[in-house]
């Protein structure tokens, strides 16, 4: 595998001359842990799939992560800096008045990412929204590598996998939305925020 | 070869010896000089050295990563600042945020900037959860890393959480109010929780304290620890790459 990569990749030379043992991350990344795809006496779709042993040599080229890769994170975090102070110069951050416990807003909302834990509340018993579903959601997460036998990464053999979690984004997106823009007094349904009276003329 | 024997000025060569002294190597003119600076800087050493191209792709990692690390950086300064002029105190709270937005030089922008960072932050770390999830990366030998990032956005969470009610205005103690109310539905445990969460049983001055303790030095600290676990175990797991 290590001859075959070798030529493809413009840096690979490095590792294979071998700089007194300092470039051993270098070889490691070049040559790659895995057992080689190609092997004698191998079978079965492994083989005939001629095409994916070809993606495996081009994959194996390495590029060095300074300056390539420290340049693209510095790229995408200035992107991310600059967009932000246009967003702070335009607005500023929600401030209401002084905290008082004798005076309930109407409606009281969480923050935006647990209001859909709050829409839930409208739709289960409090200790199914509150604390089995968050709990479910949670364990459920830190288990799911262990659960998940499938070995294979390619999207077409994940199909099951794929629908459960889009399933539970959709959901989880979902509830976030409708907790945080059609729910109006008392956390009853409310169109009016988003849409307007209809049949009245907007104040703005 | 000593400076005098090749004729340079001392001030240069105590500048060189300086210079070198802090960076081994010098610019990156070739793989080899740009491996060798990677391996003998700290802070570049958080990549490996070398990496497949299809594993940094944009288009493959979309950066959520690395831009999620970006925001706690930018989060830790701005956060830094604000807490020069902020008293974690019910009667100072509030006039503290006023004062930020309207008499301290560039406190507003401060203040904002701290807000938009912490919510996009959320939201660049869920979708860095939904990436990985997508492309199959948590899969052997990656499952304990999968783990830790999900701690690591249930510390994003709670550190968005805890300094929601920090301003003390009517936004603030209602939404930790609704917020921490759902702690109380826990069977047995529930209101001991809630009691121990807001020092008392109504979010005031024992729940102020302890959320900003929480804001600004513990969550933090488990979010630095984690994340320091999670991109180690980055580099010693191996990359993905393209699919």
């Amino acid at each position: 595998m290590a001859t075959l990569t070798g030529p493809t990749g413009p840096g690979t030379g490095a590792g294979a001359q071998g700089d007194g043992g300092r470039g051993d991350g270098a070889r490691r990344a070049a040559v790659g842990s895995r057992p080689p795809v190609v092997r004698p006496g191998v079978s079965g779709p492994e083989l005939a799939a001629a095409p994916l042993v070809v993606r495996r040599v081009e994959e194996e080229e390495t590029v060095v992560t300074f300056p390539t890769l420290v340049w693209k994170e510095f790229l995408a975090g200035l992107g991310m800096f600059v967009l932000l102070l246009a967003v702070s110069v335009q607005i500023n951050a929600p401030l209401l008045q002084i905290a008082n416990p004798a005076i309930t807003p109407n409606p009281a909302k969480a923050p935006w990412y647990f209001v859909g834990l709050q829409e839930l509340l409208e739709h289960f018993p409090p200790v199914m929204a509150g604390v089995m579903f968050p709990t479910f959601v949670i364990v459920g997460m830190l288990v799911t590598p262990y659960l998940d036998r499938n070995p294979s990464r390619r999207p077409q053999d994940r199909k099951v996998a794929i629908v459960m979690f889009t399933v539970y984004l959709c959901l989880a997106v979902t509830f976030v939305l409708v907790g945080q823009l059609f729910r109006g007094l008392g956390f009853n349904w409310d169109w009016t925020q988003i849409f307007g009276h209809p049949g009245l003329q907007s104040p703005y | 070869m000593s400076a005098e024997s090749r004729g340079e000025n001392p001030i240069t060569a105590l500048g060189r010896q300086v210079w070198g002294s802090i960076f081994r190597h010098g610019l990156p003119v070739s793989d080899k000089v740009a491996a060798r600076t990677a391996l003998t800087n700290f802070f570049l050493h958080v990549h490996p050295v070398r990496v497949k191209r299809s594993a940094i792709r944009v288009s493959y990692t979309l950066c959520l990563g690395g831009l999620s690390f970006f925001l706690f950086i930018l989060l830790t300064i701005s956060g830094l600042f604000l807490m020069f002029y902020y008293v974690p105190s019910t009667n100072q709270a509030y006039q503290n945020i006023q004062d930020l937005q309207f008499v301290a030089t560039f406190g507003l922008l401060m203040r904002n900037l701290h807000r938009w960072a912490a919510d996009a932050m959320v939201i660049t770390v869920w979708l860095h959860m939904a990436r990985v999830f997508y492309q199959g990366a948590y899969k052997p030998p990656r499952e304990f890393n999968w783990a830790i990032g999900t701690l690591l956005l249930l510390t994003t969470l709670l550190l968005s959480f805890s300094g929601y009610l920090l301003p003390w205005d009517q936004l603030a103690i209602w939404a930790i109010t609704v917020g921490t109310n759902m702690a109380k539905y826990a069977p047995i445990v529930g209101p001991f929780t809630h009691y121990v969460l807001l020092g008392g049983r109504t979010v005031s001055q024992g729940a102020l304290i302890r959320f900003y303790v929480l804001h600004v030095i513990a969550l933090p600290l488990v979010g630095f620890v984690l994340m320091v676990i999670h991109f180690w175990r980055v580099r010693k797991d191996g990359f993905t790459g393209g699919l």
